[in-house]
């Protein structure tokens, strides 16, 4: 049944996927590159949280900000070796996508050698099954057990959402991305370089990979595969958000989240057990019945409201 | 019976099974430009057939459990082993059966392709490959999660319809599915050079140009999936025929989409001499790592593995950065030997030289 903890892990991961989800739409929107590669950057954010865990102490929370430098700075690694070419001879949607799957084996490949490296050569036996969630810190606020990922999580969220906000409805940098989602050559005549746009949306999508990536593993057993298999999430966050503002991708991952979380919860009692094992379905059944019902997703329905 | 040699066999086995996927993979990308991210979902439901309809069938037929006990791992192997037994008294019986599951699987492969045309026809780009791909991860989770299907997480035995001829099992297995994978490479082969291979190739090129000629793109596109539908479900099909077992686990994306998408674009898409060389090329690399095991494990301070994983990923950015076409580009498919074109046309000119000497 439903109780504080079950509502509060779901809100985290909701929170999670609902980051991972916006960092797709945003590389989406700016690159038209539909990121296979979010599985191993939301990995890597694990891996880091860990390793400066372990090796540094503290809390987790603290780390999360050099997981998303290190995700950020892997999106940039793409960006630069891989996308840049493609955008510039004009690749057809297939093969951008494609591309970034190497990048994901890839990178894959390294986050698993890399684990293998913490197990054999510095001897940590849990480095690929750790549960960091044992490292959080309870809090008692009037006597209700909390866990200070409760709270810093909806934090982090927010913030990243008010940043991004003010990025592109305050800045000159943010209104240039815009105006190069918008259209790259009228950009371009107006002396902005598209370069930058993609280069900056490449950094802040990997980075809110890794984020994404540091709040799952607060709930999740971590593991090299961790991205792997929840990446099917984030993409059905992001394309019921709509996949093309960002605002709608928090929105949908968030709902997907949320739903895959507490729907199996809710319906457990009524029509038996079964239904939990059948968890990872929910999201994808939002996803599909979204994009044959409103295939422009929920960012389209969100702006119809708002404007009228 | 004749017994290959395991290496050759383990080669002959991944070469056959990735060029059956990958056939079926290009006719859907190759010739209509579908971005197939799903190729699991066909495989895989191949796959649950097999595991878990013919054997039902039989043990009914015999008289043993055949509802929610065939797939409890507590019974599932005994009965398996009874079907079998029984099985190895009936040759020409094993061989129907065999033939009966491969078309089985063939139609439940094209009911999916045929469903899957719902989407294919609305969406395009990114949001296709990713309903595709959604849709076949939903069907491999069912298969894990729901026991009673084809046994969940433990998975299940299936019947071996070859155990008749005692020793060589599964090299008569890997010779069938070769045999079957150029079955269907002549098959792809003559699809491109067919009126309707040219037709997809020409929805491929300009949509709006092919339906200005007076072809339905919307068939074309779901006749499409539908026949790359069946050819990936009866590989999902021989695969855990040879296997002997079904472990929904070991159906990922990674080894049933991505990798045959990797073989695909390495050779080049929408040829089928491509496809062949590229599958050939990846299944020597792999077997070779496979091999060399040890000796490159002295060398390199990495697990194997994850050596594989690293080479596919670079053949895939460095085909896509600096040769999109592929290692054989496609070439336009000529209908007739070229000698017989030449001919022709060489009759053309004369015709038209005798007809301009007239009007002279």
């Amino acid at each position: 049944m439903l109780d504080v903890t079950l509502i509060a892990k779901a809100i985290v991961y909701s929170i999670s996927i609902a980051l991972g989800a916006a960092g797709i739409t945003l590389i989406y929107t700016a690159t038209k590159t539909f990121n296979f590669a979010h599985a191993s950057m939301v990995g890597w954010g694990v891996y880091i949280v860990f390793t400066f865990l372990y090796f540094y102490g503290g809390i987790p929370h603290v780390y999360l900000p050099i997981a998303f430098l290190f995700s950020g700075a892997l999106g940039i690694i793409t960006y630069l070796l891989v996308n840049r070419r493609l955008i510039m001879v004009k690749a057809s949607d297939i093969n951008l996508m494609m591309s970034t799957l190497g990048v994901d084996l890839i990178y894959f490949a390294f986050l698993n050698i890399f684990a293998d490296y913490l197990m054999y050569t510095h001897k940590i036996g849990i480095a690929k099954n750790f549960v960091l969630e044992a490292r959080d810190i309870e809090l008692n606020v009037y006597g209700a057990n909390i866990k200070l990922t409760w709270i810093i999580s909806p934090i982090v969220l927010v913030t990243v959402f008010v940043w991004l906000y003010t990025l592109f409805t305050r800045t000159r940098l943010g209104i240039a991305m815009r105006a190069t989602i918008e259209n790259p050559e009228l950009a371009q005549l107006q002396g902005i370089n598209p370069d930058i746009v993609y280069l900056l949306s490449w950094f802040i999508g990997g980075g809110m990979a890794g984020l994404a990536g540091s709040i799952l593993a607060m709930i999740f057993t971590g593991r090299p595969s961790i991205g792997m298999e929840t990446v099917v999430t984030f993409f059905a966050g992001s394309i019921v958000g709509g996949l093309y503002t960002v605002y709608g991708s928090f929105i949908g991952g968030f709902l997907v989240g949320l739903s895959e979380y507490l729907i199996p919860s809710l319906l457990a009692p009524v029509i038996g057990s079964w239904i939990y094992s059948f968890k990872m379905v929910i999201p994808l059944i939002i996803m599909v019945v979204t994009l044959l019902l409103q295939p422009s997703g929920l960012g389209m329905l969100i702006e119809k409201v708002i404007k009228r | 019976m004749i017994e290959l040699n395991p290496i050759i066999e383990l080669i002959i086995l991944n070469f056959s099974i990735g060029l059956i996927v990958t056939i079926s993979l290009n006719i859907e990308v190759g010739f209509l430009r579908i971005p197939q991210f799903g190729r699991l979902l066909a495989v895989i439901a191949g796959a649950i057939n097999v595991a878990a309809i013919p054997g039902r069938i039989l043990a009914l037929y015999l008289g043993l459990p055949a509802g929610i006990e065939y797939s409890d791992h507590m019974y599932n192997a005994r009965i398996v082993l009874q079907i079998d037994n029984w099985l190895s008294q009936n040759p020409l019986l094993s061989v129907c059966i065999f033939l009966f599951s491969l078309i089985l699987a063939a139609i439940i492969g094209g009911i999916i392709g045929y469903l899957c045309a719902y989407p294919a026809i609305r969406l395009k780009g990114a949001y296709l490959g990713i309903t595709l791909l959604t849709f076949g991860e939903i069907l491999a989770s069912i298969a894990w999660n729901y026991p009673h299907l084809v046994g969940g997480t433990t998975g299940i035995f299936v019947i071996n319809p070859f155990k008749f001829i005692g020793k060589g099992v599964s090299s008569l297995i890997t010779l069938t599915i070769l045999a079957i994978a150029i079955l269907l490479f002549i098959y792809s082969e003559l699809l491109a050079r067919s009126p309707f291979g040219r037709m997809l190739k020409a929805i491929r090129d300009s949509e709006v140009a092919a339906e200005v000629y007076g072809k339905d793109a919307v068939k074309a596109r779901s006749q499409t999936l539908i026949i790359g539908g069946a050819i990936a479900a009866v590989a999902g099909a021989l695969w855990t025929f040879y296997t002997g077992s079904m472990k929904a686990a070991t159906y990922t994306r990674l080894t049933w989409t991505f990798w045959p998408w990797a073989f695909m674009m390495l050779g080049g898409v929408g040829n089928n001499l491509g496809i062949f060389v590229g599958v050939l090329l990846f299944t020597f690399t792999r077997i070779g790592i496979i091999l060399y095991k040890h000796q490159l494990g002295n060398i390199l301070p990495i697990a194997t593995e994850w050596l594989e994983y690293i080479l596919v990923g670079l053949a895939i950015i460095v085909i896509i950065l600096f040769r999109p076409q592929g290692l054989i580009p496609e070439r336009p498919t000529l209908t007739l030997p070229r000698q017989d074109i030449e001919i022709i046309k060489r009759k053309a000119i004369e015709s038209s030289d005798t007809e301009t000497s007239q009007v002279r």
